[in-house]
């Protein structure tokens, strides 16, 4: 497959982090998909933070919990047998800890069948410079697909269009903004955003970024088909359902 | 991925500000007890997260779901339930006294696990510092600063608390960093479980002896010596 090829058997995905490692056989919406897309996985193995949090906030949640995931090695030992053999094409995730793991991590995916395309997740307020040499460092035959946090999409805006147009990355999928809620006693709590209250931010990236002809996965606070539908009149290449699917269907409207 | 309609037949007040729900379903959907269900209200079709529901007392037409549940809730609401859950309480063929403890701010998701220890001849012991209703005569009840003299009585101890109380579980046993419990005990570890087994999204993590353990699939209910305490 070449680079640049990025299509789907249909427009719906799921986003990083909703579906595990590999798809729950009997999810009711995952025969809708045209491409999984796997929890997100480091090059080493991560635990979950000492303190893992979900807060509930009016119009959705914050989830604080560092990633845990087995680490590259084990991941591709228990699951790339059934990537293999899934009838849907997968998308792997790759934490992006140290851009120098990058093209180790790559070039052990590549070998693969049944991966698509590699989606990376950035880390935190990731500097636009840091963008380019991510990019440089990503050289390899499966399509790119890079998650920028919604927060960080106006701050990069620029670097996106460059590195679609002239580094080859094959779409941008947006992914939950950051966010800072009181978590008891005099503490403050970080972590991701997520629920239905995302989605006119996502909306409004999507916009932007269509405008600019970048190429876009939507996502972020969709939760139903109606509001996924909307995204791709506005000219995303697929949408990405996220805690919704924990509901057990996607509602039409 | 068992899905299921259910609705709302009434609400039950134990505190004023501690609805439990009566939640018509098929028998399949009742969570037995220290399980749960995963549920949203059908018409709101924007909640962000499922609520699991535990059974407080179950019936053959449904469960008397325990506290919290959403205070937007009412009777005659339409409900769709995932699951029964997770791993719950297990009682052992060879139990003869049973100490309930609730370290929670409610004791009603112990309390199905009562007929099925009277049942079985075993004699049960419920610590509780929060309001009970409708307990059996046979029960006999203590606030939760006597449990320390439950260890030596029972022979099972099944605890509901807040993964936080993990860390003080000892001090409120009065037990010894190098002490061993005296009976074998399972706990109902409460935390947040947002994605409820479907995306090991490590909201849930639980640490365990070997290593960490998911509430939403591993648990919610475990063995307490294969937690770190």
């Amino acid at each position: 497959m070449a680079k640049f090829d990025l299509s789907f058997a249909t427009a719906y995905q799921n986003a990083s982090g909703s579906l595990g490692f590999i798809p729950p056989v009997d999810h009711p919406d995952v025969a809708r998909l045209g491409a999984f897309v796997t929890n997100p996985i480091s090059l080493k193995p991560r635990s979950a933070t000492r303190s893992p949090l979900v807060i509930r906030y009016p119009g959705g949640f914050l989830l604080h919990t560092g990633y845990p995931n087995p680490g590259l090695r084990m991941a591709m030992q228990r699951f790339a047998p059934h990537w293999s053999r899934m009838e849907i094409p997968v998308i792997v995730h790759l934490l992006c800890i140290r851009v120098s793991d990058l093209p180790e991590m790559i070039n052990r995916l590549e070998k693969v069948s049944g991966i698509i395309a590699i989606e990376l997740g950035l880390p935190p307020q990731i500097e636009p410079d840091m963008l380019l040499s991510l990019a440089q460092a990503v050289v390899g035959e499966l399509p790119i697909i890079m998650r920028i946090p919604l927060d960080q999409v106006n701050g990069l805006i620029d670097k996106l269009a460059l590195l679609a147009g002239e580094h080859g990355i094959a779409a941008f999928s947006l992914g939950p903004p950051r966010g800072v809620l009181p978590g008891g006693t005099n503490r403050l709590v970080h972590g991701r955003l997520y629920g239905p209250g995302i989605f006119p931010f996502a909306m409004a990236a999507l916009h932007r970024l269509a405008a600019l002809k970048v190429p876009v996965i939507g996502g972020g606070g969709v939760y139903s088909l109606e509001q996924a539908e909307v995204m791709l009149a506005a000219g995303a290449l697929a949408v990405q359902f996220d805690a919704v699917l924990w509901r057990g269907s996607i509602p039409e409207k | 991925m068992r899905l299921y309609d259910a609705s709302i037949r009434e609400l039950r007040y134990y505190t004023p500000d501690q609805p439990a729900a009566w939640i018509v379903c098929p028998a399949e959907a009742i969570p037995a007890p220290g399980r749960y269900i995963a549920a949203w209200a059908a018409a709101d079709t924007a909640a962000p997260l499922s609520t699991p529901l535990f059974a407080a007392q179950i019936a053959p037409d449904g469960f008397l779901a325990a506290p919290p549940i959403p205070l937007s809730w009412e009777p005659g609401a339409i409900l769709e339930l995932r699951g029964p859950l997770g791993q719950g309480f297990t009682l052992p063929a060879t139990a003869r006294r049973l100490a309930l403890a609730a370290l929670a701010e409610t004791a009603a998701r112990l309390l199905p696990v009562i007929p099925m220890a009277l049942q079985s001849d075993i004699a049960v012991a419920l610590f509780s510092d929060s309001p009970i209703p409708n307990i059996p005569s046979a029960v006999e009840i203590y606030p939760v600063q006597d449990l320390p003299e439950a260890l030596a009585w029972a022979d099972i101890l099944m605890l509901d608390m807040p993964v936080d109380e993990l860390e003080r579980l000892r001090g409120r046993l009065r037990m010894k960093p190098e002490d061993r419990l005296p009976c074998s005990a399972q706990a109902l570890i409460l935390t947040a479980m947002p994605c409820s087994g479907i995306a090991e999204c490590g909201a849930c993590f639980v640490p365990g002896r070997r290593k960490w353990k998911q509430a939403c699939q591993d648990g919610p209910v475990f063995d307490l010596n294969e937690l770190t305490w």
